[in-house]
């Protein structure tokens, strides 16, 4: 049973910095357009 | 163990390098100029509280993921690591369960976006009545406020300790860190948040995974994993202990089944009614987005206690090396010690301005979110005439700003003592119990009514608060578990909106497609 647990921790820390770097790029570049896009609508909107 | 410093000498506290001053300066710099700018945006409260409702999936996700990774959050977890190894992150193994689940059904956060609310208690106003909503907004600020009076004060404790600086400069790290975050938000509100959240998450996500590999490199990760388990049997040839299971948060010397349990409930309450959560769903396009957005963030809540946690876990074994702990030091502040003598110059100054981030992206959310519930919730259902859209606007920002001194005074007074996710989880709970209780019957249940409402908010409350009071008079063996707490408050509050609700029928209450629009 401890081994179970070694492993479940093992994968949890080493997926959980292998998703944090993926999201730096995936997130960095689509949040980067999706903010560009934010300030143009909201800059274009009426009044 | 190669490559280890463990079982060599104290190594030097690194200080800070030109290039680190730099990097700390030019991260300062960028994130002001982006939060003033967003500022010409800013046309009335609705940009300011919810940025228009424009907020799109991506930008959702870094801004949910800034605000609720700060560094009073990297400091708990460490904490949690240092005395209960990796058992001490299932908590966010929990947390992104609940997170998942609650994205993919859409429990509570569908309707509640649907509804187009700019707060959790403006959701009460036709289901039950002004007097519920404004009872439910004290009760939420009150909670909200209590939680985040610690946060200047043990991210400053951080700061100090990561950079040597002396004790005495806390005070003027706090009132610095404030005063900037202050300066932007009070300015551009929500659209400057996800903004400055946006270069947060980004600078906060590098730190992380920097200081990660750097603290396995450092160790081995087997050999961590060994140390840990030498320290827990008690076969260590120094004799430390580690008091608690490293890996297994079930067993009774660690979290044991009954917390675990009781969190994996609670944590569904808590991703569905903490305000600085929601506040991002209720800041989406639509519904579909706020659900997508809680399904693709949830897996980052893992690493948000597993990767603090690994740094506790590694100063542990650091200072067990060194014959314990000294001087000021505990095991709040040993991981930040500990990463003093680990980081090289240029990637201190990287993590001091990930760590900053956290902090500054997690000060500004909630800044903002209690401003607008004190605003939305406690002082608007109490004017009669209505103020002009530059007054109400005027009105928030001054919010902001009394929060944001109010924080510094009790962040000076109020001196942490134990464990600080204790702390949290008891001022959470003022509100948690009693306001999950009224969304879930708002939303839910049709025979639900102000009645109920007004007891569930009284008995949620009163749970915590009498348990607080009888934990700080009972001698250790007669502490009631923060799992039995816990429990206890959510089904007084459950108890009391089903025979408030069934004794007093009230024909004034809105039926539920009303509360929807």
């Amino acid at each position: 049973m401890m081994y179970f647990f070694i492993l479940f921790w093992t994968v949890m820390v080493f997926a959980s910095i292998a998703w944090y770097g993926f999201l730096l790029f995936y997130v960095g570049a689509k949040g980067g357009r999706e903010i560009a896009r934010l300030t143009k609508d909201l800059s274009q909107r009426e009044d | 163990m190669p490559g280890s410093s463990w079982p060599g000498q104290q190594k030097e506290i690194v200080t800070l390098s030109f290039i680190d001053l730099a990097i700390v300066g030019v991260y300062l710099l960028a994130c002001l100029t982006a939060g003033l700018w967003m500022r010409r945006f800013v046309r009335g409260v609705e940009d300011f509280a919810v940025a228009g409702r424009e907020m799109d999936l991506n930008l959702g996700i870094a801004s949910l993921a800034a605000t609720e990774l700060g560094l009073v959050t990297v400091m708990y977890t460490a904490q949690l690591g240092y005395e209960k190894g990796f058992a001490g992150a299932t908590v966010g193994v929990l947390m992104a369960g609940a997170m998942y689940v609650v994205g993919r059904t859409g429990f509570v956060i569908g309707p509640l976006r649907r509804s187009g609310v700019m707060t959790i208690p403006e959701l009460f106003q036709n289901r039950f009545g002004t007097r519920v909503r404004w009872l439910a907004g004290l009760f939420v600020v009150l909670g909200g406020v209590l939680n985040m009076g610690v946060f200047l004060r043990v991210g400053g404790e951080f700061l100090v300790h990561v950079t040597g600086l002396p004790a005495y400069s806390l005070e003027l790290i706090m009132v610095g860190l404030l005063g900037l975050v202050l300066l932007y938000t009070v300015f551009g509100g929500m659209l400057s948040v996800l903004v400055t959240d946006y270069l947060q998450f980004l600078i906060m996500g590098l730190g992380i995974v920097v200081t990660s590999l750097l603290v396995i490199g450092d160790c081995g990760w087997n050999s961590l994993v060994q140390e840990l388990w030498v320290s827990w049997d008690g076969t260590r040839a120094d004799g430390t202990r580690l008091a608690a299971h490293p890996f297994n948060p079930f067993h009774a010397s660690s979290l044991g089944w009954g917390y675990v349990l009781w969190q994996a409930l609670f944590q569904v309450a808590v991703v569905t009614t903490w305000q600085t959560q929601i506040s991002r769903v209720l800041c989406a396009k639509d519904e579909q987005t706020a659900k997508r957005m809680y399904q693709r963030a949830s897996f980052y809540f893992v690493g948000r206690f597993a990767l603090p946690v690994l740094f506790g876990a590694g100063a542990f074994v650091y200072f067990s090396h060194q014959g314990g702990l000294t001087g000021d030091l505990n095991s709040r502040t040993a991981m930040p010690a500990y990463l003093a003598t680990l980081l090289p110059a240029g990637v201190l100054g990287l993590v001091i301005a990930a760590m900053l981030a956290a902090e500054m992206s997690t000060d500004s959310g909630y800044l903002l979110t209690w401003a607008t519930v004190i605003y939305n919730d406690l002082i608007m259902p109490c004017v009669k005439r209505p103020l002009s859209p530059r007054s109400r606007l005027l009105l928030t920002r001054l919010l902001v700003c009394a929060i944001g001194v109010f924080l510094v005074f009790y962040g000076l007074l109020y001196e942490l003592k134990g464990n600080v996710w204790d702390y949290l989880a008891v001022t959470g709970n003022i509100y948690l119990a009693s306001v999950f209780t009224l969304l879930v019957s708002a939303l839910y249940w049709p025979r639900s009514n102000r009645h109920g409402a007004l007891a569930a908010l009284v008995l949620g409350a009163i749970g915590p608060l009498t348990f607080l009071i009888v934990n700080a008079k009972a001698d250790q063996a007669h502490q009631i578990a923060p799992e039995v707490a816990g429990a206890s408050s959510f089904a007084l509050a459950f108890l009391g909106m089903i025979i408030g609700s069934l004794a007093g029928s009230s024909r004034a209450d809105q039926p539920v497609t009303e509360v929807l629009r």
